[in-house]
């Protein structure tokens, strides 16, 4: 193998470049980004980011060495197998001996195409378009209550405005489970945030323009309306490659997706696991899928999945996936500060300090 | 080594993605915020990927 593409530009493109060159491969590394941008953490864009408090500049990731061919506004729109050719943009064919697939996903947007008035948050332009909006408003209107929506929320508290968040669920509860959620519930209505749940599902209302939702007979609108409510595998440039889509593009639970190709963070769907978009996952998936690539037969990560969100003064970290178990078996709170654990495979903190080693380590224990 | 890192101040959250990476270079403490090992013999490349790892974007490297 003389040549890896690497197709996309966010945290599992990078690391799986740089584990390439880990491992010792020292053949051609071509990373095609779609976005304008160098390769740029999305972590801080919901909080810090957004508040103005951070620059745009300081979610750089530290640069790629010169060995990796960079290639920024490069988008990939299809790719022959057969051939072992990527085709971008501009018609132009790139060639690769092997394959990694980093495509990562774009926000999911409820308003059909041709309407405006809905803003999402995924990108830094994103990010920087919903600021700007955000200065010249006194309300916002968030649809979506997971941890995107949440943190959207909490950030534009900071900034004084009014927030009411809407969503069919309870706040947080299909990914944190109920006694997580409760935690950040609650610090969410101390913190002035109106919640609305309507299990039926909001209507849009508005035809050229979103100008807010039908939420069981209410109007609810706002000066900005910005919608959470997930995001789609962007693994369109893969339709006719022959590969296997299933809201994502699947692999096995090394990363591999058919010879010489795999794919790492959130386009990718593990067969039997299925999609884990969370940092922590993407950076370990990307490993063991480059790994994979060069033929290392290395084991996956044996520990439990990592995430956290940080939000009205609420810290969580999350070992698992708490959502599914239901009431943890243990708590010890004190104060403000708790540890959960479940004994089905998952632990948890809230305003807790505890490494994270330990924390997953925890959390695997039975 | 050629590859020297620090840490950019009040960035670190804790969540030890570069630990698990580079255990020999980087180290989470009991007060939740990455410390670097001290005198740590490390592989380059190794150490870079951890770096570049950071979700607050925590760390930086210079050669």
């Amino acid at each position: 193998m003389r040549r890896i593409a690497v197709v996309g530009g966010s945290i599992a493109a990078v690391t799986a470049a740089s584990w390439l060159r880990v491992r010792g491969f020292e053949g051609t590394v071509t990373l095609l980004s779609a976005e304008t941008e160098q390769p740029y953490t999305r972590v801080p864009l919901s909080k810090t980011v957004l508040s103005g408090e951070a620059t745009d500049a300081s979610t750089a990731l530290p640069p790629l060495d010169d060995s990796v061919d960079v290639r920024l506004g490069t988008r990939a729109v299809s790719l022959n197998t057969r051939a072992r050719r990527i085709v971008i943009d501009n018609g132009e064919p790139v060639p690769y001996d092997g394959l990694v697939i980093a495509t990562g996903g774009r926000a999911r947007r409820l308003s059909p195409p041709g309407m405006a008035g809905e803003k999402v948050l995924r990108t830094l332009a994103d990010c920087a378009a919903l600021r700007e909006d955000l200065a010249r408003a006194h309300s916002v209107l968030v649809i979506g209550a997971g941890l995107l929506g949440m943190e959207i929320a909490s950030t534009c508290r900071t900034l004084g405005l009014q927030v009411t968040v809407v969503d069919r669920d309870p706040p947080l509860r299909r990914v944190l489970g109920p006694v997580l959620a409760q935690v950040i519930t609650d610090a969410a209505r101390e913190h002035g945030v109106v919640l609305r749940t309507v299990p039926g599902g909001v209507r849009l209302v508005g035809s050229r323009t979103l100008e807010g939702v039908d939420a069981d007979g209410d109007f609810l609108t706002a000066d900005v309306i910005v919608s959470a409510v997930g995001d789609v595998p962007a693994v369109d440039w893969l339709t006719g490659s022959g590969l296997r889509l299933d809201r994502g593009v699947v692999t096995d639970s090394r990363g591999r997706v058919a010879n010489d190709i795999v794919a790492a963070g959130d386009a990718a769907v593990v067969r039997g696991v299925g999609r884990r978009p969370h940092w922590t996952n993407a950076v370990e998936q990307a490993r063991v899928a480059a790994d994979a690539l060069l033929g290392e037969d290395v084991a996956g990560v044996a520990l439990p999945s990592y995430f956290w969100t940080n939000q009205f003064g609420v810290e969580v970290k999350v070992a698992g996936e708490p959502a599914g178990l239901g009431e943890p078996d243990m708590v010890d709170v004190d104060g403000s500060s708790m540890l959960l654990r479940w004994s089905a495979g998952a632990a948890a903190t809230v305003n807790h300090t505890v490494p994270v080693r330990k924390l997953r380590q925890l959390a695997s224990a039975t | 080594m050629t590859v020297s890192i620090e840490l950019i101040p009040g960035r670190c959250e804790g969540h030890a993605v570069c630990e698990a990476i580079a255990p020999e270079v980087f180290r989470v403490d009991d007060d939740g915020m990455v410390q670097l090992v001290p005198d740590s013999d490390h592989d380059d490349a190794t150490a870079l990927a951890a770096v570049r790892s950071c979700p607050v974007a925590a760390l930086r490297a210079t050669s």
